[in-house]
């Protein structure tokens, strides 16, 4: 059976990346997956590939599994409010039904 | 007249040096749009082993030396260090069209130092056959750390009095703004928040406005270019490197130095665009301002040659720490430090003109200074 659950996206500038998965950890949720990303946004193209001296242009996407939408929210609300009036970032949610996943949903699977 | 056929001479020599031919031709090549990407990991291999060679390097001398030499040359280090945030505050952040925490952000990534310039620097000495005392590229921290925490805290106490200045305004306005109204006109908005984001930093309590000295400390001495700096130098002070020294760091690091320029030529040139979306005033400070912190430091640099012998090779090396600008360690420190300054300002100014400034001139400049000075 699948286990319903909510799937947080954030996508961020990479200097912010050990204070979110801070906030992320404290927050109670069990896990969260980063991976390096660019694109194309209102502060312009962010790449990855480019021969980068400084890491500060990078962007990571965070993604998060959360069982409800009030944890969600609740780590979606403190990112926003401590970063993104400065940094570049975008938050969005998704439904989500998890099929496999130990830590998720538990030792028997879900 | 001595100093100019110096420096004239030196600027040819350097011209065609593995060190600025590499980083013009980085940017020759960016600029006809070449599709050349050097991996990023290689990057930072690169400037790991450059900066743990000159780690190395001072680590050894420093083990043979005597330590009342260092203490002069470093506090004029942190001086420096120190002085270059104050005058781009008082100048800099003066002009017209000029964000002041953009100017305070500019003038601790112009104080903090840049491990390439340095490297290249070193070399110039080197194959001019100049003297110098190799402890002398263990002045970079004593240089980078005061110039990034007084950046950050001019900046942050700058943004909390002007934080306190609104708030005191804002106060003042709303006790004279709440007139009646007359019934059925709404156009007298209240100050509502405009979005979930505003509201929710509303109604955040004022954050504790004393700036914390120690966590930038830190965070700068663990940044990729200072931790292997200073790796290397306790390696050279504790351990006895010398074998893997002069079989594999010394050997490459001016290949590797050569591909490092290649790269910061050819990011140099992607950051310019970057510059020309912010004031035009940068550019001016971003050609002066290495001369003028390569000048004080050097000035403050012949007052340790004069009282303590210090080598007017070291003088060299000292000015041109000055006049290089931090383009690895510096930028994520500051972005952390000072948010809500703009990065395309401070990382553009220092990348796209301040680095080539100081390999290609300000080295040959105060090279040619010490020749006609010291008569080298």
């Amino acid at each position: 059976m699948a286990k319903p659950a909510k799937k947080l996206v954030i996508v961020t500038e990479k200097v912010l990346l050990k204070k979110i998965a801070k906030i992320i950890d404290e927050s109670g949720a069990t896990g969260y997956t980063v991976v390096e990303t660019g694109g194309k946004g209102s502060r312009n193209v962010r790449s990855s590939g480019q021969p980068i001296v400084s890491d500060t242009q990078a962007n990571v996407k965070f993604e998060i599994l959360t069982p409800d939408r009030d944890m969600a929210e609740d780590i979606a609300d403190q990112v926003a409010v401590k970063f993104f009036l400065d940094y570049a970032g975008m938050i969005y949610i998704c439904d989500a039904e998890v099929l496999y996943g130990h830590s998720f949903c538990g030792p028997d699977g879900c | 007249m001595d100093f100019w056929s110096f420096f004239v001479m030196d600027f040819v020599k350097q011209l065609q040096s593995p060190t600025l031919a590499f980083l013009i031709g980085g940017m020759v090549i960016a600029a006809l749009g070449s599709e050349l990407v050097i991996p990023e990991s290689i990057c930072a291999i690169i400037v790991f082993m450059l900066l743990t060679k000159i780690g190395l390097t001072g680590g050894i001398a420093i083990r043979n030396s005597n330590l009342a030499d260092m203490v002069l040359p470093m506090i004029c280090a942190v001086v420096v260090g120190i002085t270059v945030v104050f005058i781009a505050r008082y100048t800099l952040a003066k002009l017209p069209k000029v964000k002041v925490v953009d100017a305070i952000a500019t003038g601790g990534l112009f104080g903090a130092v840049s491990g390439s310039t340095m490297a290249a620097g070193l070399t110039v000495l080197e194959e001019q056959k100049i003297s110098y005392e190799a402890w002398a590229g263990a002045l970079y921290p004593f240089m980078d750390i005061p110039a990034l925490v007084t950046a950050i805290v001019v900046a942050n106490i700058y943004l909390n009095k002007k934080k306190h200045r609104a708030a005191a305004k804002a106060t003042k306005q709303e006790y004279l703004s709440k007139q009646p109204i007359a019934a059925g006109d709404y156009a007298d908005k209240q100050d509502y928040p405009s979005s979930r984001q505003e509201y929710l930093s509303q109604q955040q309590a004022p954050a504790d406005n004393r700036v914390k000295i120690w966590p930038i400390i830190e965070e700068s001495l663990r940044g990729p270019a200072l931790s292997a700096m200073l790796l290397g130098l306790a390696l050279g002070i504790f351990t006895q490197p010398e074998s893997v020294y002069k079989s594999f760091y010394d050997p490459l690091f001016r290949g590797l130095l050569s591909i490092l320029m290649l790269v910061m030529g050819m990011e140099a040139w992607s950051r310019i665009g970057e510059l020309r979306k912010v004031a035009q005033w940068y550019v001016v400070y971003s050609v002066v301002a290495p001369f003028i912190h390569g000048l004080l430091a050097f000035g403050l640099g012949m007052i340790a040659h004069y009282t303590m012998n210090f080598s007017m090779g070291g003088v060299v090396i000292l000015a041109v720490i000055a006049a290089s600008s931090s383009d690895i360690s510096g930028p994520p420190t500051l972005r952390a430090g000072i948010p809500s300054a703009n990065p395309s300002a401070y990382i553009g100014a220092s990348t796209a003109i301040g680095t080539p400034i100081a390999i290609g001139l300000c080295i040959p400049f105060f090279v040619g200074l010490a020749q006609a000075i010291g008569g080298l």
